[in-house]
């Protein structure tokens, strides 16, 4: 790989961190899929920038065809559909447990001001026992 | 069809509430509240001690997506139960304690952990030093003096260790105990806190709070073995905890900064 090449990848690796970065801190990605994302986009920012680690880590793999433009297409569409579908999930999980809070609070004051017990048998009910949490995760 | 972000998540701090008294602690505007997952047979004892040791305060339990009968092992006490409907993890269940502390006016919100571990008997002792220092945030810490019955484990130890010296990088403050569970958060910082999601209410409020120009300090505790269940670290969160608390922090650093430079223009 010549030095132009290398030196637009590690600028398009770093725009990815920080814009990582600032979708972690307006609360539109999880800071654990911000975690993946950079740490990945930063050890592949080493494997191209450090002479030879590229090549130990192909030769590792067992890799035998040389990565062709169209790979690198490819691999930037996954990522960029990866970093969308995660911000699209990690909104929508947000607003999920927004609105558990706000039930949780509301069962509560209801609770308190008629003085009677809220209704934990709906939540329990609605809510998967360790079984079906088993059945689920399988 | 893609969604939105919500716009009116973003924090814009009132500075006129930095002027606002500081928090009233007397029991009847001091909210107790004990985050608990799958804790049916601890919360009992821990909740009766409470109300042991504080009177007139009120407790609220934030039972998050038990399936242990954890909210019904408290029938019969008179405390509050905010019952999540799935489990939505530790940060999130101080965050609606905090949420309902806001709603309901409280001056102060102590939560502890539901395990038996804190001692409610020291509530007392934590408000008179909150009220003391006019605090924004009063951390009960494991390690402002050195306590024999402390069983942390070592990779913990090593991690607050870490923290510690993380808050103390980018903010100049001093907190030994970043992780703590028992502490009292006053009113001046409810809206801050309820607005955004945090990971967990440790290392990354302190941060956020002291980048925000708020009062954060620290008061001794002594701790118990925990009495039932595991910590809520697996041996996984070793690694994935401190990895997203180096990428937090420093984001909670920026948006402090951004915050007070749009305050101050």
């Amino acid at each position: 790989m010549n030095l132009r090449s290398i030196v637009l990848l590690d600028l398009i690796g770093l725009l990815l961190v920080l814009w990582t970065f600032h979708l972690v801190r307006v609360r539109r990605l999880y800071a654990g899929y911000g975690v993946i994302f950079s740490a990945t986009t930063a050890i592949t920012m080493v494997m191209i920038s450090v002479p030879g680690v590229q090549a130990v880590v192909t030769t590792a793999v067992g890799a035998t065809y040389p990565a062709s433009a169209l790979t690198l297409l490819a691999l930037g569409f996954i990522i960029l559909t990866l970093l969308y579908a995660f911000t699209q999930l990690t909104i929508l999980s947000d607003r999920l447990a927004d609105v558990v809070q706000l039930l949780a609070i509301r069962d509560a004051e209801r609770a308190a001001t008629i003085g009677t017990e809220p209704d934990r048998s709906a939540a329990a009910s609605s809510r998967p026992n360790s079984h079906q949490r088993d059945a689920l995760n399988t | 069809m893609a969604v939105d972000g919500d716009a009116a998540r973003d924090v814009v701090i009132d500075p006129l509430r930095l002027d606002k008294p500081g928090a009233d602690v007397s029991p009847s505007r001091v909210l107790i509240a004990i985050p608990a997952h799958n804790e049916a047979p601890t919360i009992r004892g821990v909740v009766e001690r409470i109300l042991r040791a504080v009177s007139g305060s009120d407790v609220l339990v934030v039972d998050d997506g038990s399936d242990d009968g954890t909210a019904a092992a408290l029938d019969g006490l008179p405390v509050m139960v905010a019952s999540h409907y799935c489990n939505l993890g530790y940060g999130r269940s101080v965050q609606t304690a905090l949420r309902f502390a806001a709603l309901h006016e409280y001056h102060a919100l102590v939560t502890l952990d539901a395990d038996g571990q804190h001692h409610p008997e020291q509530i007392p002792d934590l408000l008179e030093a909150f009220d003391r220092t006019n605090s924004d945030l009063l951390i009960g810490s494991r390690y402002v003096q050195s306590d024999p019955g402390n069983t942390t484990p070592w990779p913990r130890r090593t991690g607050m260790w870490l923290f510690s010296n993380l808050v103390k990088l980018t903010t100049g403050t001093t907190v030994k105990d970043t992780s703590s569970g028992f502490r009292v958060v006053g009113r001046r910082v409810f809206h801050l806190l309820t607005r955004r999601s945090f990971v967990d209410f440790h290392a990354e409020i302190i941060v956020y709070l002291l980048c925000l120009g708020y009062r954060v300090t620290e008061f001794p505790i002594n701790v118990s073995t925990r009495l039932h269940g595991r910590s809520m670290y697996g041996p996984l969160n070793y690694l994935k905890y401190p990895a997203k608390m180096l990428l937090v922090v420093p984001i909670n650093v920026i948006e402090a900064r951004l915050i007070r430079r749009r305050a101050r223009s």
